[in-house]
C-alpha cells in the first residue's frame, strides 16, 4: 500500500524526448489507468516508476521516498507484462514463488502464499503444469499471482490483456476489476484501449507525445474533456469534431456549422466573441433518433438523412448527413430502425457539446 | 489411387537414393566394421589379395579388455574418458562464463566476441602445432614467469610421466558398478520434489548396487589376471588446454546466442522479483537453455571421442603418455595392419558414443510426441 508521485518525470534516448515534465500525483489504493495512442510514452513512464528504465529528469517518488536510484527489485513493486513474462521451464508453482524464494523467505511459508494466491485466481490445479501446457487467460492469470504473492507495494501493469481474445479480454477486465476491489493494492495500468481505461480506471490518465493530456474520473474526461485530441481518443465511436464559426446576436448564441446552427448554452464559452471560428464537439450519443428526440427542446431538433447504418444489437451506429454536408456519427438505440437513404428526424443534446479552440484544439469553456 | 498415398510413393521414390547410399555406406559399413571386429583378419598375410579371415566372436574385444596385449588400449580409453570429462567441464564452463560477461554488454563486445570465436577457424593441426610450441619445455607457457621476474616452470605439459586418480585395472567392474550406484541416487536426488515415490525407487537401487559392491565386491570378477594401474595422465593436460581453448568460444557463442534470445521482459520480471544478477543466470537463463547445453555436451563428447589430428599434431602419434583410442585405431589398423583389432577399437569408440546420443535421440523423440 503506497501512494506514487511523479515530478516533472522526462524521459530521454538520445536526443529524442520521449516523455516531458509528467506531473502526476497517485493516491493510495487508486486504480490509474495510463491511456495513449501507441509511441505516446506511457509504458515508458511505467517502466520508469518499475526502475526498469532510468529516469532523465524529475522525481519519482513511492510511500514519499524518492526511488530515482532505488534498484528496481527495492521498489516493491510488481509487475505484469503483456506477454506474460513467465519463466518458461517452472512449473506455475515455481513461477509463483520464484520472487518469495529471491527474497528468501522459507519454503513452508512460501508454499502457502503461492496456494493462498492460487486459490483467489482459481489456479490451484495448474500449479504442477509448465506455462506452455496453459490457455492464455490461465496464462494471464499466473503472471497476475505472480504479482500478488508478494504483497508489493504496487502493482503495475503494461497492456495485460491485449494478448487474449474479445471475450476473454472482457471477462479478465471485470476479474481485474474484483480483485482490485479485494486487495486494494494501488495500481496503475498501461493501455491503448480507451474502452479498458473507461471501465476499470478509477482515474483515467491521457497522454500523448509524452505528455500528460488530461487526468479525471472516467466521467470527466467523456463529458469534459480539456481538448480535442481527448474528445477524440476516448469513446467509442469518437467524438464528431466539426468546423464552425461563432456567432452572437442579441441573445442567440451559435456556433454555426454549415448553414445551421448549434446553439451553445447559457453559461458555457463566455469568452467567445462573434466571428471567432471554433471546433465544434458532439458525442455519437448526445445524437438522438426516435421516440428520445420527442424529450428535447424544438431549437435542438433537425432532420438528416442516413448514409449508412450499423446495427450492433442493442445501439446502432449511423452516418448521417445533415444538411447536404455536415457529415456526424450517431450512436443510437438498436430499436431505431433506419435505411439508408431515408431522412429522419434527429435531435441534439446541445447542452452536452463541447467547444474548442482551432489553434490550441484546446477546449473553450 | 488417393491423392494421399500417390503423395507417400512420390515422398518415398524421392527419399529413396539417399535411403539406399545412407544404408550402404553407412550402416553397411558399420555392419562390415562389426563382422571385421570379429574374425581373425591381419598379422602376416593382413594384405594378401584374398586375406584369410576367421571368425572368433568376441575374441579381439576380449583382448583388448582383458589380455596381455591391450595395456596401451586401456590407458588410451582412460585418457579418452578423462579428456572427455575435462574437455567438457571446461568448455561449458569457460564458454559459458564468457558469454555471461558479453551478455552484460560491455564495451567492444562485437570484437571480443570475434576474438573469443576465432580459434575455433583454426584447423586441429594449426592450432595443435601452435600449442606445440607454447608447451615446448623450456619454451612458451614455462618461461612466462620470468617476465615478472620469478622462476620459469619445469613442468613437462605433454611429456610428463606422472599420474594421478590411478586405480587398478582389476577392479574396473567394481567401479562401473559405483559409477552406476551414483548415478541412480543422483538421478534420484533430482527428481526428489517433484516424484517422491520414482525418487524413491532410482535411491534404493542406487544404494542397493553400492552396497553390494561394498559389501560383496568379491563376487564381482576381476577385469584382469594381475595388477595393472591406469590413471590420469599429466602429459594430457597440455592436450586438454589447447581443445579448451580452441572450442570455449563455440559454446560461448552457443550460449550468447541463447541468452540473446531470451527476452528483455523476461530479465525485467527476475529483476524485479528480486534477482540479482548471478541470481538471473543461476535461476533463470542457464535452466532455460538446457537444450543448448545437452548440444554443446553432445557436440563436445563425440568430438573428444574422435580427437585425432590434435594429438597427432601436438604429441605425435607414438607418446604413450598421451595416446588415444581413435590415434591406436589408426595406428593398429594402418601400421600394425591387425585390421580385425582395430575395428574393434573402432566399434568400442562408437558404442561409447553412441551411450551419449542414444538417450539424446530418445529423450527428443520423446518431447515431440508429447507436443
Amino acid at each position: 500500500m503506497a501512494n506514487v508521485q511523479l515530478k516533472g518525470v522526462g524521459k530521454r534516448f538520445g536526443d529524442v524526448e520521449v516523455v516531458h515534465g509528467v506531473d502526476l500525483d497517485i493516491r493510495d489504493n487508486e486504480f490509474i489507468v495510463l491511456v495513449g495512442p501507441s509511441g505516446c510514452g506511457k509504458s515508458t513512464v511505467l517502466r520508469m516508476i518499475a526502475g526498469l528504465e532510468a529516469i532523465t529528469e524529475g522525481e519519482v517518488l513511492i510511500d514519499g521516498q524518492v526511488v530515482n536510484q532505488v534498484s528496481p527489485k527495492d521498489r516493491n513493486v510488481a509487475m505484469v507484462f503483456q506477454n506474460y513474462a513467465l519463466y518458461p521451464h517452472m512449473s506455475v508453482f515455481d513461477n509463483m514463488a520464484f520472487s518469495l524464494k529471491m527474497r528468501g523467505m522459507g519454503r513452508d511459508e512460501a508454499e502457502e502464499k503461492v496456494r493462498e494466491a492460487a486459490q483467489i485466481l482459481e489456479l490451484t490445479p495448474y500449479l504442477g503444469r509448465k506455462p506452455s501446457e496453459l490457455s492464455g487467460g490461465q496464462r494471464q492469470r499466473v503472471a497476475m499471482g505472480r504479482a500478488i504473492v508478494r504483497n508489493a507495494d504496487v502493482f503495475l501493469f503494461d497492456e495485460p490483456l491485449s494478448n487474449l481474445d474479445a471475450q476473454l479480454r472482457t471477462q479478465m477486465r471485470m476479474e481485474l476489476r474484483k480483485l482490485h476491489m479485494r486487495l486494494a493494492t494501488t495500481t496503475i495500468y498501461v493501455t491503448h484501449d480507451q474502452t479498458e481505461a473507461m471501465t476499470l480506471a478509477d482515474r483515467i490518465v491521457i497522454l500523448k507525445d509524452g505528455a500528460i493530456q488530461q487526468v479525471g474520473t472516467p466521467i470527466e474526461v467523456f463529458e469534459d474533456p480539456d481538448n480535442a485530441f481527448v474528445g477524440r481518443f476516448i469513446g467509442n465511436p469518437p467524438m464528431n469534431i466539426l468546423k464552425g464559426v461563432y456567432r452572437e446576436s442579441g441573445g442567440n448564441r451559435c456556433a454555426m456549422v454549415g448553414k445551421s446552427c448549434f446553439p451553445v448554452v447559457e453559461g458555457k464559452a463566455a469568452s467567445l466573441t462573434d466571428g471567432a471560428s471554433v471546433l465544434v464537439g458532439i458525442r455519437p450519443d448526445a445524437i438522438k433518433m426516435g421516440d428520445a428526440v420527442d424529450k428535447l427542446p424544438k431549437e435542438w431538433l433537425c432532420h438528416g438523412e442516413v448514409v449508412l447504418s450499423e446495427i450492433l444489437g442493442g445501439q446502432s451506429h449511423l452516418e448521417i448527413v445533415v444538411d447536404g454536408e455536415t457529415r456526424l456519427i450517431a450512436e443510437v438505440e438498436g430499436r431505431v430502425v433506419a435505411h439508408p437513404g431515408e431522412v429522419v428526424p434527429i435531435g441534439f443534446e446541445f447542452d452536452r457539446m463541447v467547444l474548442f479552440d482551432p489553434e490550441s484544439t484546446n477546449t473553450i469553456r | 489411387m488417393r491423392e494421399a498415398s500417390r503423395d507417400r510413393i512420390k515422398a518415398f521414390l524421392t527419399l529413396l537414393p539417399s535411403m539406399i547410399l545412407v544404408g550402404v555406406f553407412v550402416y553397411g559399413f558399420i555392419g562390415n566394421t562389426i563382422w571385421t571386429s570379429m574374425t581373425d583378419w591381419g598379422g602376416m598375410g593382413a594384405l594378401a589379395l584374398d586375406p584369410e579371415k576367421n571368425f572368433v566372436g568376441l575374441a579381439n574385444y576380449v583382448e583388448l579388455f582383458t589380455g596381455f596385449l591391450g595395456s596401451g588400449f586401456r590407458q588410451d580409453l582412460v585418457n579418452a574418458v578423462y579428456y572427455s570429462l575435462m574437455l567438457l567441464g571446461g568448455a561449458v564452463g569457460l564458454g559459458m562464463f564468457i558469454a555471461i560477461l558479453l551478455d552484460r554488454k560491455p564495451r567492444g563486445e562485437d570484437l571480443l566476441r570475434t576474438i573469443f570465436l576465432y580459434p575455433m577457424s583454426l584447423s586441429f593441426i594449426v592450432s595443435g602445432t601452435i600449442w606445440r610450441w607454447l608447451l615446448a619445455p623450456q619454451g612458451g607457457v614455462n618461461v612466462l614467469p620470468t617476465y615478472f621476474g620469478l622462476e620459469p616452470l619445469t613442468f613437462d605439459w605433454l611429456s610428463s610421466r606422472s599420474a594421478i586418480l590411478v586405480f587398478n585395472w582389476q577392479d574396473i567392474l567394481r567401479i562401473l558398478l559405483y559409477g552406476v550406484s551414483l548415478v541412480c541416487i543422483l538421478a534420484g536426488v533430482a527428481v526428489l520434489r517433484k516424484n517422491r515415490r520414482k525418487a524413491m525407487r532410482r535411491l534404493a537401487s542406487g544404494v542397493a548396487v553400492g552396497l553390494f559392491v561394498w559389501l560383496f565386491g568379491d563376487v564381482v570378477p576381476d577385469a584382469y589376471m594381475m595388477r595393472e594401474e591406469h590413471g590420469f595422465n599429466l602429459a594430457t593436460l597440455g592436450i586438454i588446454m589447447a581443445t579448451i581453448w580452441q572450442y570455449s568460444g563455440y559454446t560461448m557463442a552457443l550460449y550468447l546466442a541463447g541468452f540473446n534470445g531470451i527476452s528483455q521482459d523476461l530479465r525485467d520480471a527476475a529483476m524485479l522479483d528480486g534477482a540479482s544478477a548471478a541470481g538471473y543466470y543461476r535461476h533463470v537463463a542457464i535452466p532455460m537453455l538446457k537444450p543448448i547445453t545437452i548440444s554443446a555436451v553432445i557436440i563436445l563428447s563425440h568430438i573428444s571421442l574422435k580427437m585425432f589430428d590434435l594429438i597427432f599434431a601436438m604429441t605425435g602419434p607414438d607418446n604413450a603418455e598421451t595416446g588415444h583410442p581413435a590415434l591406436n585405431m589408426y595406428l593398429t589398423t594402418f601400421r600394425a595392419n591387425e585390421f580385425a583389432t582395430g575395428a574393434a577399437i573402432a566399434i568400442v569408440l562408437f558404442l561409447i558414443a553412441a551411450t551419449f546420443i542414444v538417450p539424446y535421440l530418445v529423450s527428443q523423440y520423446r518431447e515431440r510426441g508429447r507436443r
